[in-house]
């Protein structure tokens, strides 16, 4: 029993410590899945955030370079313009641009070659510097023809602007040109950068969300799987608490038979083997006393004495033989079985039983004639050894299909919830044995009612 | 003169033999068969046709009480007398119910098994001694707790001698001419002395009076 029982708690505690590891091992699994969701959210934000910014960016250069070569551009047309026009208009009309203008918009093309932004590529720069390099050949070539006179203005105006204007004119728009393809180049190329990008974000979003939706389906099957199990486990149990439960039952209820078979023999035994002898020698002794003459007083007397102490010994064995199994249940019945043992404990003296009985069939099986029997027994010696009983009702009633034995006694009672003695028990024991039920209600100081009800098959009367 | 031929029922062998060697000690008495359970017995009754069975309560197939109960049945002629242990109501009611006319202690046996055995072969009762004590005393118990008179002293004389008749066996024809009645006469005593008592049957009024000592 021990044995088992340590078995049993290093089993528990076995599962015990499964059990906290499977839970610990599900909430990491659990928080896990959580976390990667968490990661894959904050990173495609973050990238999202990250793409605007670099389309932004993207955007904010483009449109910064565009704007700077069109200053340029046009700032270079003016200065062409009025160079041109310096020279053309060599009358001297109002508004005409003199040669200190002229300088001055070839500066302020200067500096708006200079302000182009300054996050330029090497080819970039490289054209750049060829329209800084032209611009300034342009301006050097121009110093002479400042300080021209209107008639030599006129004269070599045409000339000039053929061949010192006109081709570097054409040749800065041609670079200006190529600059802008550049950046419209750049523009498509970050374009589509970007859109590399965005691509990469999505593969890597969707491989995040798959891989979270893979986590959780491994999850979900695995939590469902563990939740089964426990279910079958409990369902294990609970089937091997009901055997168990079941095992003790008839275990007990096989004890109850033993002990009552067991009796029934010492019983047999007494009265059959040593209670006859007796009796055969109490007859023989008789006789024997009947063969001694009257005038033998002695040896007379000396049987007389034998006969009485045999006498107390058929007594004592006839009365320890009827507490272990009345004989009047074989002879008599149920009911005469009870009217017996009624008399009996008011014969001691210990309190006066009363029995009543209505309608009790006399083809009871054995098995309820000794539960019935050994309750009234049980009941009755409670109520006169430990309630001080002074009066008690027995009662039986037979109806179609069950027999109810009742027990009242006028005793001190007790509390009938917590004291539980064995024998309280063996009547239960006994009682459900038989498929019956016992109730006993106990009032302290006014007593006891011992109520059971046992099912009777029907029995057909002829 | 006739033997009374007896039939001796008793599980234990040992008892049986002793039985037999007090009965056989008597010049008038016959020990015709002996049986160990009550189905041999009731066989051996027929079969025998004894005068009177001496028969244990208990005993194995089929008691002492319901062997006597076929064989009164049966064969209405046959005296039973009943040997037992025990000296409540239960047992001798249901003996006097199953037909016996007497009861015997197997305690008392010995002093007293030839006085049963002659009084049921005249068709007399008999009851052991110790038996009529324990039942008045149940019954005076019993009296005494419930407050109760005993219902004999409201039995008329003459009602006294009936009962005391009735309950040694006499037939109403019998009484009546003992006692100069009326057959008719008879059985109202018969019932008046029956309400009184309150008693049911004549096994009930049989160990009424063995109770009160009116007969033994």
């Amino acid at each position: 029993m021990k044995m088992v029982a340590a078995g049993l708690q290093n089993e528990e505690s076995a599962e015990i410590e499964r059990s906290r590891k499977v839970r610990r091992g599900l909430l990491l699994a659990f928080g896990g899945l959580l976390a990667l969701m968490i990661a894959a959210g904050l990173d495609s934000l973050w990238s999202l955030r990250a793409l605007a910014d670099a389309e932004h960016d993207v955007n904010t250069r483009f449109s910064a370079h565009t704007q700077a070569l069109s200053t340029v551009i046009l700032t270079v047309h003016v200065y062409h313009e009025q160079m041109e026009r310096y020279l053309l208009d060599w009358q001297n009309a109002p508004a005409h641009p003199d040669a200190a203008d002229v300088v001055n918009s070839g500066t302020e093309a200067d500096m708006a070659v200079q302000k182009y932004p300054a996050d330029l590529d090497p080819q970039e720069q490289l054209l750049l510097q060829r329209i800084q390099t032209t611009l300034a050949e342009q301006e050097s070539s121009f110093a002479p023809a400042a300080t021209w006179a209107a008639a030599e203005r006129q004269r070599q105006a045409d000339q000039f602007i053929r061949e010192q204007i006109m081709p570097r004119r054409i040749y800065i728009l041609q670079v200006s040109r190529d600059v802008s393809s550049l950046n419209d180049r750049r523009l498509v190329e970050a374009t589509q950068l970007l859109a590399a990008n965005v691509e990469g974000i999505q593969s890597r979003l969707v491989l995040m969300v798959a891989l979270s939706l893979f986590a959780g389906l491994l999850l979900s099957l695995i939590g469902g799987f563990y939740i089964l199990r426990l279910e079958q486990q409990g369902r294990r149990r609970y089937q091997l608490l009901v055997a168990s439960r079941q095992e003790l039952e008839s275990l007990s209820g096989r004890l109850v038979e033993a002990q009552e078979e067991e009796r029934r023999s010492i019983s047999r035994e007494l009265h059959d083997e040593v209670g006859q002898s007796l009796g055969a020698l109490l007859v023989d002794l008789g006789q024997l006393s009947n063969l001694v003459p009257a005038e033998d007083g002695v040896v007379r007397g000396q049987i007389a004495r034998i006969k009485s102490t045999a006498e107390t010994a058929v007594k004592s064995i006839r009365d320890m033989a009827l507490l272990l199994r009345p004989p009047m249940l074989d002879d008599l019945g149920l009911v005469p079985a009870l009217e017996w043992l009624g008399r009996e404990v008011s014969r001691r003296g210990e309190m006066e039983v009363d029995v009543h009985s209505e309608k009790v069939s006399e083809q009871l099986s054995d098995e309820v004639k000794v539960c019935v029997y050994r309750l009234v027994q049980e009941a009755l010696n409670n109520a006169a050894r430990h309630a001080a009983a002074k009066h008690a009702n027995v009662s039986l009633t037979q109806s179609a299909d069950k027999l109810s034995v009742e027990i009242k006694d006028d005793g001190h009672g007790f509390a009938a919830e917590r004291v539980r003695g064995m024998g309280i028990l063996g009547m239960e024991e006994r009682v459900k044995r038989l498929g019956g039920t016992v109730e006993i209600q106990s009032v302290v100081n006014k007593g006891t009612t011992v109520h059971a009800e046992l099912p009777v098959p029907r029995v057909e009367h002829a | 003169m006739r033997k009374i031929r007896i039939l001796l029922a008793d599980d234990h062998k040992l008892m049986r033999s002793g039985l037999r060697v007090l009965l056989e000690q008597q010049s008038d008495m016959a020990v015709v068969g002996e049986a160990s359970d009550g189905r041999e017995a009731v066989a051996l009754a027929g079969s025998l046709k004894p005068d009177v069975v001496v028969m244990d309560i208990g005993m194995p197939n089929l008691n002492g009480i319901e062997a006597a109960h076929q064989m009164t049945q049966s064969f209405s002629e046959i005296a039973v007398v009943m040997l037992s242990m025990h000296s409540d109501e239960s047992y001798v009611l249901r003996a006097l119910k199953a037909g016996a006319k007497g009861y015997l202690l197997k305690d008392s046996a010995e002093s007293d098994l030839i006085r049963a055995v002659k009084a049921v072969a005249e068709s007399k009762s008999f009851f052991s001694p110790a038996v009529s004590k324990v039942l008045l005393d149940d019954y005076v118990r019993k009296l005494k707790r419930s407050g109760a008179e005993d219902a004999y002293d409201l039995l008329t004389p003459r009602e006294r001698e009936v009962l005391q008749l009735v309950a040694e066996g006499k037939s109403n024809k019998d009484i009546a001419n003992m006692l100069n009645l009326s057959v008719y006469t008879v059985e109202t005593h018969r019932s008046n002395i029956m309400e009184k008592l309150n008693l049911h049957g004549i096994p009930e009024l049989i160990l009424y009076a063995v109770r009160k000592g009116i007969i033994s």
